[in-house]
């Protein structure tokens, strides 16, 4: 999965937003915190749910079905409105 | 139809099919050679007809009947302000009015009444103020300080003029009972600002455009305005806001 081509991350101050292009039917922006910027960050490339576990379990210390739970909410949150590529 | 069109220093050779939004267009006719071209196809007016649709769709109002040559004037707009981040410049929907040469830019949600208070500004300083545009002007963001640029897009009131200032201050506005305004930080105003400037459909135009509004939001003062409809809303905003 992938973040699609009509949303993009842009950097506010040290924050990660996802901003819609003109071509995305969401027109809005989403402000994340630390980590959920992070897994953000995971996918602007080609990744998988497993992968992006991976990487927030060596960044973080929290037992990996939290951190599981917790990248899968976001990824839901963003599917949502349009922003995953499967 | 072709014709070129000076527009925030711009010359756009415009090519249409119908001879509307060259009428709409008029005062911004020009002989000069063109720095980039656009050209209207039968399918960019099915989009906009498309985009409008959905957007009545979704507000729940009935279908709109815009003849073909009305969805092309869109349509012109929409092609020029994708590529003017190309030129550090972009289109923002908003109410920008001149006082003795500089601009203030008032932004807010459909509806607040933006240009319900641009129009109290021209009551309170009569010819000294000059209305820029009513709707989407442009705003050419470089290093050296923020121009606002009338087009000829300037809302239902047709109200602009072919001008262009430096523009000192933007301002969100919302409703309230007493007129009460203050300076905000960069970061109170970047979500609004984000909302209303054009999104390009090309990441790389929108990219440029995130940009340019954060050069923006460091270039101009910024503000945030609770005013009713009463003239002295005018000047307690002009009064803080001139400097």
């Amino acid at each position: 999965m992938k973040l699609n081509s009509a949303f993009l991350t842009h950097d506010d101050n040290g924050q990660k937003l996802i901003v819609s292009t003109g071509a995305s039917k969401f027109a809005g922006l989403v402000r994340s915190n630390e980590p959920a910027g992070f897994i953000i960050g995971c996918l602007e490339q080609e990744t998988t749910l497993s992968e992006i576990t991976e990487k927030m379990a060596a960044r973080y210390d929290a037992p990996k079905d939290v951190i599981e739970r917790d990248v899968k909410n976001i990824i839901d949150q963003l599917r949502k409105i349009g922003a995953i590529d499967e | 139809m072709k014709k070129n069109y000076k527009i925030a220093d711009k010359v756009i050779e415009v090519t249409s099919i119908y001879n509307g939004v060259h009428e709409y267009c008029k005062d911004y006719l020009t002989d000069e050679k063109a720095d980039f071209s656009i050209e209207i196809t039968p399918d960019d007016i099915k989009y906009e007809k498309q985009k409008s649709d959905s957007e009545y769709a979704y507000e729940g109002l009935p279908m709109p009947n815009f003849s073909e040559g009305l969805l092309e004037e869109t349509a012109v707009y929409r092609k020029i302000a994708e590529k003017m981040p190309d030129y550090d410049t972009v289109v923002f929907h908003d109410s920008v009015i001149a006082v003795d040469g500089q601009a203030y830019l008032f932004t807010a949600r459909s509806g607040t009444g933006k240009s319900t208070h641009t129009r109290l500004w021209r009551e309170y300083l009569g010819d000294r103020a000059v209305m820029v545009n009513d709707d989407k002007p442009m705003l050419r963001i470089t290093d050296s300080g923020v121009t606002a640029y009338g087009t000829p897009y300037n809302g239902k009131h047709r109200l602009g003029t072919n001008t262009a200032a430096p523009l000192r201050a933007i301002c969100i506005l919302t409703r309230g009972d007493k007129n009460s305004i203050a300076r905000i930080g960069r970061s109170d105003a970047y979500d609004m600002i984000l909302q209303q400037v054009y999104r390009p459909k090309d990441p790389l135009q929108m990219i440029k455009t995130l940009n340019l509004v954060d050069k923006l939001t460091e270039r101009v003062l910024l503000y945030k305005l609770a005013c009713n409809m009463d003239i002295s809303a005018a000047e307690v905003a002009y009064n803080s806001m001139k400097g």
